[in-house]
């Protein structure tokens, strides 16, 4: 039977019930409240900013009041006070005796002290002759004055603990809110997590530099040689420092769940370090007080003093490459659709690939031997931070910088002089 | 129970409809949902008593709704003369029984963004062309190609459905 395509949809759509999700009314509730929430906070806000001003302003205003009338009728008082005495020459106010006024408390140069003075020495007199109760009225002043600033200072603490309490509720809130939040994006992150399973495996060839050094100050490419006859001809002094080298191979990762990978690889990995201010020396010791293994038909040796004035001053450069099997974990610690950050942490096997000492003066650059003193085998323990960024579905781009200390590198020091690596590398891997 | 709860329970489910039309998961629907209601309680001093509240508050919705799904998507619309722009009616033969409304959100999600929301505005939430040229800033040529595209696309994807099931 041949239908309108709109009237198929339209009807289909008005006849076809749908439920809102339950869980919808709790967060537009707790939306609500929120919102209610920064109302309250905006508006005791704005009152409490309001109620400074006015507090503000009131005791400014009340100092005024308080102090001008003050001054004011202290001195007209003095003259009712007088004049009620019959005393019109203010001059004569010495044969006043009945007012109980002291004399001497009466600078004659600060009329307004003296005012204030006989205020405040003048008690009864001023209540019986004016009838007017100038210390009940200043009284009830200064009773206004406090009843208002204690008002005052209720209404900011209440508002104070009102908006602390606010705070607090608003802080549950949000807490609350943020659980749910991070509930919902794990829930997420499974749904794609299944989504992509079929694309668990990623393939990353990088390329990476390193810098490495020891812990311990006092190991030189030569080492210290303490069992060696010659104890004048350690190299402990001798300045020795890591150099960057690069490292390259490919990492091979599995994602295992929706937060934890499982990483292995091979990489070549070159450990650098210079050894600096040693001299040729044409003495050539019966026993080789470093260690090197000389090539043969290497005839110079290597002191940290001169033998005589002018001698070539010589750096020795070593070169141990390592084959690296990584296996490691990598946690997803946050990120989204496209990024994401994860924690390495995990262990190496390194197998001795390339182990060469070279010299190197203003006058040449020759290999002359290697090490006698680095292990075939040794390990490292490597942790790290990765960064992935989603090109597309397949492709990712990897960048980590790492941290690996390596552990019995050497046979004569226990793991103390061991070397560290810190490095980066970065890569285009490809997800399937 | 509050006014707001009430209000809720009332609209919740049609105005869910109309989110699920625009949003490409029912959690995507659920978000629109919320921030309509959200929208609603704010303005519903805004509401004239001119028409139904129903009709004011959908509305509001499908405001919500093209909002974020501009956000989501990058829209393009096609331009086509007016000449050029086939017979308004789209017929096809099919049981009406046959089909959920499932079945048919799943087809208007399929369509490319700028056909779905024209089509979603003209003929399920019953805006003209001059209102949804108005509201996605287009000429009102492009609005009713644009539509008769949507349209040829779903009668393709119906037919295509149907032979899949023979």
């Amino acid at each position: 039977m041949s239908k309108d395509i709109d009237k198929l949809f339209k009807d289909k759509f008005k006849e076809s019930k749908t439920t809102a999700p339950t869980e919808a009314w709790p967060v537009i509730q707790a939306k609500l409240k929120m919102r209610r929430i920064n109302r309250l906070i905006y508006t005791f806000s704005v009152l409490g900013f309001l109620g400074l001003i006015s507090f503000m302003l009131f005791s400014t205003q009340t100092e005024k009041t308080l102090s001008k009338p003050l001054q004011k009728n202290t001195s007209l008082k003095n003259e009712v006070i007088l004049k009620g005495k019959g005393v019109n020459d203010v001059n004569d106010v010495n044969d006043v005796n009945d007012v109980n006024v002291n004399k001497d408390k009466l600078p004659v140069s600060k009329p307004q002290e003296d005012s204030k003075k006989l205020y405040a020495t003048i008690t009864t007199e001023k209540e019986s002759k004016n009838n007017m109760p100038l210390e009940k009225t200043s009284f009830f002043k200064e009773k206004f004055k406090d009843t208002v600033i204690e008002k005052q200072v209720k209404r900011i603490d209440s508002l104070v603990n009102s908006l602390d309490h606010l705070v607090d509720h608003l802080k549950d809130d949000l807490k609350k809110e943020k659980k749910k939040l991070i509930k919902k994006k794990d829930s997420i992150d499974v749904v794609n997590f299944n989504k992509e399973k079929r694309r668990r495996w990623n393939v990353i060839p990088v390329f990476g530099i390193s810098n490495s050094g020891r812990l311990s100050d006092n190991v030189t490419t030569l080492g210290t040689t303490r069992a060696v006859t010659y104890p004048d001809k350690y190299f402990d002094d001798n300045k020795s420092s890591g150099l960057i080298a690069s490292t390259y191979g490919f990492n091979v990762v599995f994602r295992a769940t929706n937060r934890i990978s499982i990483q292995t690889g091979i990489f070549s990995k070159e450990l650098r370090f210079l050894t600096e201010g040693l001299f040729l020396s044409e003495f050539i010791p019966d026993v080789n007080p470093t260690n090197i293994i000389y090539n043969p038909g290497v005839e110079v040796r290597f002191s940290n003093t001169p033998d005589m004035v002018g001698s070539e001053s010589v750096s020795l450069s070593q070169s141990i490459v390592y084959m690296e099997m990584p296996f490691e974990l990598k946690y997803r610690m946050f990120g989204s659709s496209k990024f994401n950050t994860n924690l390495i942490g995990g262990f190496s096997f390194l197998y001795l690939n390339k182990n060469e000492i070279r010299a190197k003066s203003n006058l040449l650059s020759r290999e002359i031997g290697k090490a006698s003193n680095v292990l075939t085998t040794s390990t490292s323990l490597n942790i790290g931070l990765d960064i992935e960024y989603h090109l597309s579905k397949r492709l990712v781009l990897n960048s980590a910088v790492m941290y690996k200390k390596h552990y019995n590198t050497y046979k004569d020091y226990n793991n103390e002089y061991s070397p560290y690596n810190v490095g980066m590398h970065v890569g285009i891997g490809y997800k399937f | 129970m509050s006014a707001q709860a009430k209000l809720y329970s009332l609209f919740a489910d049609t105005l869910y409809k109309v989110c699920l039309k625009y949003s490409r998961t029912p959690e995507d629907a659920q978000d629109t949902l919320q921030d309509s209601f959200m929208v609603i309680f704010k303005d519903i001093k805004k509401f004239k008593h001119k028409g139904s509240f129903e009709g004011w508050a959908k509305r509001v919705t499908v405001n919500v709704a093209l909002q974020k799904f501009r956000k989501k998507s990058s829209i393009r619309f096609d331009d086509l003369e007016e000449s050029k722009i086939p017979e308004e009616k789209v017929f096809i033969d099919i049981e009406e029984k046959d089909i959920s409304l499932n079945f048919l959100l799943s087809l208007i999600h399929k369509l490319p963004p700028q056909y779905q929301l024209i089509f979603n505005l003209y003929v399920l939430d019953e805006y003209s062309h001059k209102e949804i040229s108005e509201i996605l800033d287009i000429s009102i040529g492009t609005s009713k190609s644009n539509l008769s595209r949507a349209r040829q696309l779903l009668k393709k994807e119906i037919n295509t459905m149907k032979k899949l099931q023979l």
